[in-house]
């Protein structure tokens, strides 16, 4: 093997060219001579045999199949305020197997003595008598959470899972640069990230035998249930979120998805009598494990951060008796200090009687003189970092201050020495990364995961590569714009562990039998703000394919009905009620408007909005193709809209036919979901609810304030409501009030009309879970209240009803519409008000 | 002398609260010169549990869930206390610098544990301004019990005491610069000070005996600073007194955080209206 690999000169290889690597760094995939590393070779054959045109293809594939995974990062302080698609390169960090495994034994020994660590200062505190920790380290951080010692968790495990960033120095060495202990994110995205490389360069996986990360997960989730409080039963998990816009929320809900476990945030759990659980449309359901994604000072707003109201109150009086498990447990924050690191080789000999297998990143704590003395005589080498980060400090780099600024940053060291801690600043390795303009060398830094296994930890073979932004760039942080990249594994034996390809399928996303109260309020409202932009989009569309006809009196008829319509539905501008202003352009310029400014509040960007924000929120009770339209239909609207006019025109007319489509898409999914849960049955309820709403406005608007004649009223209403066809093969006549109102508001048969939403309303409210205090009643409120709406339709008189007045207007119809629409908002607040009520939670004021 | 303590704590809510997790310091704890005969907390409405525990500090915390409906919420803590002279904390004519590189070295074990009480906490950090402040009354070589005792009776003639200039979220830097507050405040500051200076100090809850000093229609704070070797020297910033057999001690800590007499977090509520009564006689 020469470095063919990297030739630029081969026609066939043009683009696989990758610069020499810097002798100033070590390079992951190639020597200092610009050969290949023996791991890498066959991999990079196999991508030379590729090609880099069909490569840039299968890069592409990924990136489409990361968007419509819907595999996303929150960025903090993002001024869009949305979720960033993961940024993920196809090229892996490839590493060789005997080096993992050194790998792998130093993570474990350090998950290991971390958790000692935790044991000790959560307990007895031996290790800060005996002065192998500096007091200070442990009273003067904010991390230490007293209310959490003396608690000691079940099997003694403190940290289920731990995470250590590592770097690799010139010289080839591996060192950690930090300690994740909180809930470490990364293992989800990392599993993403091999799906990726798993569905779009299959052959490559398979040649360079890369090994599998499955084997991980279920050993470290099996763990889990074991941590679980003794009760005789099949252990109930839970993962606990602060909500979607976490950090790493897309991890949340992959995990809970992945083992079906529910998500869930503070206030879907509650604390009595010392026992945690889960509240569900059908009761409380108890709780025994916690897998926390956030913060442990969010966790109980009662015992721990007294300025926040996420988390559940009393949560630690259950831990504390003993009857529910939080992984990773409360209070183990406490060693992520990167003050720890300076006294880790001598704990380690203390409590492991071993040595440190691979060291920190040289660090000094400046609370103690020698070494302060040592950092303040060199500061311009070193990296100063807050001893307790929190949020919002960041560290300082001396060698790019002005002389003025290191003196400021000096003083600040002695005023509070206990404050900093200054670490070595650490040369990265660089990593072949796939660019616009080739592969090009990027820095990388490398999060191991490791997770306990029930009786010692596991490492994830292959964790999470991320890589720099830039060339020269070393700040290597997805908060900063960075990028990942899938690690492989490769030369180890294989363990007799499935491949992992595709996660397990799973067929009843909406049915799980533990839907929460939130989660059914999630699911309710989807399905009303679905149908919600349903039908603004199917009245857009049809009205502004009126006005964008042929120039004949249709046109003409097109702007009255447009008037008529906007103004009933209190759609209008005040600037456009004038009748001067009732030209056919100014409203095909106002409902374009309308269709592609998502910045208004229109109703189209309003709804659109909602139904983003909530597919969020039900992301994990979705199925993949399910969430995929969704994320489809929310997608259709990101682009930005031509500035032209005329294509302006011609892109609502078509973003609004696409928005149809994919609802009618989503609709169709929902309708052959296989089984029949709460969780579908509080979408399609909300839909249900929603539709009759709609329909019953349009009514109101086109058939009962209809000026005569109606016809062209008529028209667009059958039109909205898609029943043109339906009317056209069943009366075989020009358009009459009667029928329409027969076929739009009492035909059971009609899947657009209001009898049809109300009939299976009833239905679907039937079979809602009845709470204790009703069990005796043959029938609930909320279906009484259903029931009794559908006979008010069954008995209407519809020819007395579309009767006008001497003043042609149809006040009886109105009047009987709006007694109807009173009707379903008040079941909709029913509903509400037994599944789905929420209160706010508020903190006693201190005195 | 034998007090008979009752202190009620009513919270007025604006909507109805449908459910409430919470936590009271509310019973005197075991002393050497305190003895508590009889200590209950009660609710109205009557909470579903109670359950006790020791915090870090080692006090009596019970926590109670409240699962009926109210607009109203009260708990009544009564004790029985019988409360002597305490023993003398004398410190040999110990320099305050001793004390501080006592503390900044911690090699005995009371040492370590007064040392968590040097640092800042999250009501109470430590500020340079506070250290000026607190150097008057430290001056080279003086003995720490007279230093502090000097640094009481300058807090006390130096600042107002005036309820309801400040509210427990009030900034210490902000009470101290507007030379005003409630107990609460003299005691921050003053444990501000001396930790500023690397001392160790504690703040200390509890009631006065009615009718004798400032500070008894409420729950009453204070002042320990550590004197190694003798224990800890109580002062009352308030009154400018050393705390006698008028004080009834309920729970200490870093600072008010650690020892709120009642906390709670209740689903719904809205805007409340708290009120207190505290009475302390003689039985």
């Amino acid at each position: 093997m020469t470095n063919a690999a990297v030739s630029s000169k081969d026609p066939r290889l043009a683009g696989w060219t990758y610069g020499p690597p810097s002798a100033e760094h070590w390079d992951e995939a190639f020597d200092a001579s610009g050969h290949p590393r023996p791991h890498w070779r066959r991999l990079a054959a196999s991508l030379r045999r590729m090609g880099a045109q069909e490569f840039s293809h299968r890069w592409d594939a990924g990136q489409r199949l990361i968007q419509a995974n819907g595999v996303t990062y929150n960025v903090y302080g993002d001024p869009r305020g949305t979720a960033r698609p993961w940024p993920m390169d196809l090229v892996p960090l490839a590493l060789d197997g005997d080096e993992w495994t050194r790998i792998e034994q130093a993570v474990v020994q350090r998950a290991t003595l971390l958790n000692a660590i935790l044991a000790d200062l959560y307990g007895p505190q031996r290790l800060v008598g005996g002065g192998l920790i500096p007091a200070e380290l442990v009273f003067g951080n904010p991390s230490f959470l007293r209310p959490c010692h003396g608690i000691v968790p079940p099997k003694g495990v403190f940290l289920h899972s731990y995470a250590a960033d590592l770097a690799r120095a010139p010289n080839g060495d591996w060192w950690v640069i930090a300690d994740r202990t909180q809930a470490p994110s990364g293992a989800g995205y990392a599993i993403e990230n091999r799906m990726v490389s798993a569905r779009t360069l299959p052959l490559v996986l398979d040649q360079c035998r890369v090994e599998p990360l499955h084997g991980f997960f279920e050993a470290t989730i099996n763990a889990l249930f074991t941590l679980a409080p003794p009760k005789g039963r099949e252990p109930r998990v839970v993962v606990m979120t602060a909500g979607p816009n976490s950090e790493t929320y897309f991890e949340h809900s992959f995990f809970a998805r992945q083992w079906d476990f529910p998500l869930v945030s503070g206030d879907d759990l509650t604390v009595r009598d010392g026992h945690v659980y889960l509240k569900t449309l059908a009761g409380l359901n108890p709780v025994d494990v916690i897998l926390r994604r956030l913060d442990d000072e969010y966790c109980d707003p009662l015992e721990l951060r007294g300025d926040s109201l996420l988390g559940v109150p009393g949560l630690l009086q259950a831990v504390r008796a003993g009857n529910v498990s939080v992984a990773n447990a409360l209070g183990s924050g406490l060693v992520e200090s990167p003050a720890l690191m300076a006294f880790l080789p001598a704990l380690s000999r203390h409590l492991l009687g071993e040595s440190l297998r691979m060291p920190s990143v040289a660090t000094w704590w400046c609370g103690q003189d020698a070494p302060r003395q040592q950092v303040l005589s060199r500061l311009e080498h070193l990296v100063i970092k807050p001893t307790f980060p929190r949020f919002g400090q960041y560290s300082e780099f001396p060698a790019s201050m002005q002389v003025a600024e290191r003196q400021d940053l000096a003083a600040r060291v002695e005023a509070n020495p206990a404050r900093f801690v200054a670490q070595e600043q650490v040369d990265l390795s660089t990593t072949p990364t796939h660019t616009h303009r080739g592969l090009e060398a990027r820095h990388v830094v490398l999060r191991v995961i490791a997770g306990w296994n029930g009786t010692s930890y596991a490492v994830l073979p292959g964790g999470l590569a991320r890589v720099a932004t830039g060339r020269k760039s070393i700040v290597v942080s997805m908060q900063s714009g960075g990028g990942s990249k899938d690690t492989w594994v490769l030369g180890r034996p294989r363990t007799d562990v499935p491949d992992l390809r595709t996660p397990a399928p799973r067929t009843d996303y909406v049915t799980s039998t533990e839907l929460s109260s939130r989660m059914a309020d999630n699911l309710f409202w989807l399905g009303r703000y679905a149908e919600r932009l349903d039908a603004s989009a199917r009245l857009t569309r049809v009205l502004l394919t009126g006005l964008s006809g042929e120039p004949d009196l249709r046109r003409d008829d097109a702007v009255d009905t447009s008037a008529h319509y906007l103004r009933g539905l209190d759609l209008l501008p005040k600037e456009h009620r004038h009748p001067s202003v009732r030209q056919w352009w100014t409203f095909q310029r106002l409902l374009t408007d309308m269709t592609l400014d998502s910045q208004s509040a229109t109703s189209i960007g309003w709804n659109l909005a909602q139904v983003r924000r909530l597919s969020w929120e039900v992301k994990e009770r979705l199925s993949p193709d399910t969430w995929r339209v969704l994320q489809q239909i929310t997608g259709l609207f990101s682009e930005p809209a031509p500035g032209n006019y005329d294509r302006r025109v011609v892109a609502a007319l078509a973003r609004l036919d696409d928005v149809v489509i994919m609802l009618s898409a989503f609709a169709g999914l929902l309708a052959e979901n296989p089984t029949r849960g709460h969780g579908w049955r509080f979408l399609a309820i909300g839909r249900r609810l929603e539709r009759a709403a709609q329909v019953l406005e349009l009514l109101r608007v086109g058939v009962a304030q209809a000026p005569y004649p109606d016809d062209p009223y008529l028209e667009v209403l059958l039109q909205v409501a898609d029943s043109s066809t339906t009317y056209r093969s069943r009366y075989l006549t020009a358009i009459r009030t009667r029928y329409v109102l027969e076929l739009l508001y009492a035909d059971d048969g009609n899947p657009r009309s209001v009898a049809f939403q109300l009939a299976a309303l009833a239905d679907l409210i039937e079979g809602l879970p009845r709470h204790e205090r009703d069990a005796a009643a043959a029938q609930t409120p909320e279906s009484t209240l259903a029931r009794n709406l559908v006979r008010f339709i069954g008995t209407a008189a519809i020819d007395d009803l579309k009767r006008r007045d001497a003043d042609q207007t149809r006040p009886a119809l109105d009047a009987h519409l709006r007694e109807i629409k009173a009707g379903v908002a008040n079941l909709a607040g029913a509903i509400a008000a037994r599944y789905l009520s929420h209160s706010v939670t508020s903190r006693l004021r201190a005195i | 002398m034998r007090y008979k303590t009752r202190h009620v704590t009513r919270y007025r809510y604006e909507a109805t609260v449908s459910q409430c997790h919470s936590e009271v310091r509310l019973a005197p704890r075991h002393l050497a010169w305190q003895r508590v005969l009889e200590s209950s907390i009660q609710t109205e409405p009557e909470a579903a549990s109670f359950q006790d525990h020791a915090d870090y500090f080692g006090n009596d915390v019970t926590s109670f869930t409240i699962l009926e409906s109210h607009d109203v919420f009260t708990t009544t803590a009564t004790s029985l206390v019988q409360v002597d002279e305490r023993p003398a904390v004398t410190d040999g004519g110990m320099a305050w610098e001793t004390v501080r590189q006592d503390l900044a070295g911690h090699a005995r074990p009371d040492l370590l544990k007064a040392f968590e009480f040097s640092l800042s906490s999250p009501f109470v950090p430590c500020d340079p301004a506070l250290a000026d402040y607190a150097r008057i009354s430290f001056t080279t070589g003086r003995p720490i019990a007279d230093a502090s005792m000097d640094l009481m009776r300058r807090i006390h003639g130096d600042f107002r005491y005036e309820p309801k200039t400040t509210s427990v979220d009030t900034p210490l830097i902000e009470a101290f610069r507007s030379r005003r507050g409630v107990c609460q405040d003299f005691a921050h500051v003053m444990v501000g000070a001396l930790r500023s200076l690397g001392l160790a100090a504690r703040y200390v809850s509890g009631y006065l005996r009615s009718g004798a000093l400032v500070g008894a229609e409420a729950s009453h704070a204070w002042v320990a600073v550590f004197v190694p070797g003798a224990g800890w020297l109580e002062l009352d910033p308030t009154n400018n007194v050393r705390p006698g057999i008028g004080h009834v001690t309920l729970a200490w800590g870093r600072d008010y955080g650690d020892v709120t007499p009642v906390k709670g977090i209740a689903l719904g509520g809205g805007q409340q209206i708290v009120e207190v009564e505290v009475r302390v006689e003689p039985a």
